[in-house]
């Protein structure tokens, strides 16, 4: 074939790394590469069609419609938004208790994980082990979780409580209080912001220590120098964490559905779980996908806005990223 | 410690010539005291609590569950809580089994699926490659509430209900992220490699599975983590799709061990800790051991780590 192929391949390996490919190849040989590349691709794309677009789009005509699942669906047209939207007795008080769920736990749970994250990266003993202890919770199964928790919350016997009692405070009955179930969920949701601490130790450990060094000859004290060097230069992973959070508590559904079934009084019911009882026990699956759509534009636009007001206060510089 | 130093006499070379004055003292950002470690020791205590609570539970006797005497730390030591488990009504062992069945072949669906079509899109040149690739990205955005319904009707069509396969089916044709992942991964294999593999005689397939395959490795344990504990603790998907005891998964059965108990009786809590313990060990030791390949998932996406 050509010179470059004749070299030796360590050679070859050390020089060009990176190096386009070479594109002077034979057509017939470009015909079977296309060839051999859809194949490759063709498990995705199978899956896209079928487990994707496909219910996708059934989805969308299913929201204008009221199915049961076992008789022909039937077209209501925006009916279930309607409803949804001006008439259910506690849909918008769902998405109220989501957004204030994911509003609340994910810019509280990434202090948590910046805090203890700038605590580790300073020169610590046993740094290994308060990281493990930290980061344990986080690789619990979020079924196990909520068992615990519910054991925590317990109102007498719960370990949150006799602590509150050790201060004085009389705790509420966390789980059956329709003002402390929501906090009670934030909580837990806190027990596993160590997960969040790994990656901002990374991202901790990629921050040039030039920058210290000029913020110290200038007499910065340690906090200014979280505050003016090690914030600005993680300002790109807390994003992504608070992207990905809000994705995430958006679609809380778990921990709803094992420790409160949404109670009392709904306090606590949010999207997802009323999406599964719309759908899989009252069997209304025109009203759920419905449902599942207004969730979709909510989350999106939360997105949107987080990228919009990105640009004011995330920081990007080549060397962050290491 | 570092702060001790006395100051160097000359500033010594460090690899790539470059010398750098050595550092006499901590920077501020970096230095602990006395509040550093109380903060972390109270906030480790915070973080471990919950877990010590759990053990002490688990080795509750009943009689101390049924009249709600529990205590952070334990009181009883009844291990034969880990034996009693598998002789209540529910079959605690299948529950055990199962969810080994359905993580496993998941990762075994994502690993194979991944890795080529993950390949495919780093390595082969076709047409409307790019265009593909942004689709693969883009449907990362689609939350799984959007096509869980119409997935359902799928599945009851095919009479798979009350089955593993609607779990396990859709993990062997991949997923978006770990698609990126692999190809992020192959991207940085040098291509001369397979150049050589090429000259050697070996097709596209050839290179894939003799060469690309074995170099992939770490990526592939990674997704293969990933996979497992995502489908160790999925509780939704078996909520929708499997009815009968004998089929559940544990992190569907340790939940129904709650529900199945008569009203107004205390649930088993000592067994359903138990249980709790054995859905969470798992993971915990899947980490330990696979640690650094995690770590590689992260380097391959960048600064993004999804859990």
């Amino acid at each position: 074939m050509t010179s470059t192929a004749l070299r030796p391949p360590t050679a070859g390996r050390a020089a060009s790394r990176g190096a386009a490919p070479p594109r002077q190849k034979l057509t017939p040989h470009r015909r079977k590469e296309a060839l051999t590349f859809y194949l490759f691709i063709s498990p995705w794309v199978i899956g896209f069609v079928v487990f994707l677009l496909g219910p996708m789009l059934f989805s969308i005509y299913l929201s204008f419609t009221e199915w049961d699942s076992f008789t022909a669906p039937v077209w209501v047209g925006l009916d279930n938004y309607i409803t949804l939207l001006t008439d259910d007795p506690i849909f918008l008080r769902v998405m109220g208790n989501t957004a204030y769920y994911s509003l609340i736990s994910v810019p509280l749970g990434m202090v948590v994980s910046l805090f203890i994250a700038n605590l580790l990266n300073k020169k610590v003993r046993f740094r290994k082990l308060f990281r493990t202890l930290v980061y344990l919770p986080h690789l619990i199964p979020i079924v196990a979780v909520a068992l615990i928790f519910q054991m925590v919350f317990a109102p007498e016997a719960g370990p949150l409580n006799q602590a509150l009692a050790l201060i004085g405070i009389d705790g509420p009955n966390w789980l059956r209080d329709a003002d402390w179930v929501k906090p009670a969920l934030i909580l837990m949701s806190l027990w596993q912001a160590g997960g969040g601490t790994i990656l901002l130790l990374a991202g901790m450990n990629g921050i040039p220590k030039e920058l210290y060094e000029a913020a110290e000859i200038d007499g910065a004290s340690g906090f200014r120098q979280f505050w003016s060097v090690t914030f600005p230069q993680l300002t790109p992973v807390i994003f992504f964490n608070l992207i990905m959070g809000i994705i995430g508590s958006f679609q809380v559904f778990a921990q709803v559905f094992i420790l409160t079934g949404g109670g009392p009084d709904n306090a606590s019911q949010m999207a997802v779980p009323m999406l599964f009882d719309e759908a899989f026990r009252f069997y209304h699956m025109g009203y759920g996908s419905a449902i599942a759509w207004i969730l979709f534009v909510v989350i999106m636009a939360f997105t949107a806005l987080a990228f919009a007001t990105s640009g004011r206060w995330v920081f990007y510089e080549s060397e962050v990223r290491q | 410690m570092s702060a001790m130093t006395p100051a160097p006499t000359a500033p010594t070379a460090v690899g790539g010539g470059r010398a750098r004055p050595t550092r006499p003292r901590t920077l501020s950002a970096f230095r602990s005291g006395p509040l550093t470690y109380g903060l972390l020791v109270i906030l480790s205590a915070i973080f471990t609590v919950p877990l010590v609570f759990v053990v002490s539970i688990a080795l509750s006797s009943d009689a101390t569950v049924s009249t709600g005497q529990l205590s952070i730390l334990p009181r009883d030591f009844e291990f034969s809580n880990f034996v009693k488990i598998f002789q209540t009504s529910l079959p605690v062992g299948s529950f055990l089994v199962n969810s080994v069945i359905i993580a496993v072949s998941s990762a075994i669906g994502q690993v194979l699926s991944s890795s080529l079509v993950g390949y495919a899109f780093a390595r082969l040149r076709a047409p409307g490659k790019r265009p593909l690739f942004f689709v693969v990205i883009a449907t990362m955005m689609i939350p799984a509430q959007i096509t869980m319904i119409p997935q359902f009707w799928i599945f009851s069509q095919l009479g798979w209900i009350d089955s593993f396969l609607p779990l396990i089916v859709p993990q062997f044709f991949s997923n978006a992220f770990n698609i990126f992942l692999v190809r992020q991964f192959v991207t940085r294999i040098p291509y001369e490699m397979d150049e050589a593999a090429s000259i050697d005689g070996l097709g596209f397939f050839g290179i894939y599975a003799r060469l690309i395959l074995p170099m992939m490795t770490p990526i592939l344990i990674a997704i293969a983590i990933f996979t497992l504990t995502a489908m160790w603790g999925d509780f939704m998907g078996p909520l929708i799709y499997i009815n009968s005891e004998d089929k559940m998964p544990l992190a569907l059965g340790v939940q129904y061990l709650t529900s199945t108990s008569q009203e107004l009786q205390t649930p088993p809590w000592n067994l359903i800790m138990v249980g709790s313990i054995f859905l969470s060990l798992p993971m915990i030791i899947i980490y330990y051991f696979g640690q650094k390949y995690m770590y590689e998932m992260n380097l391959s996406a960048g600064s993004a780590g999804v859990k």
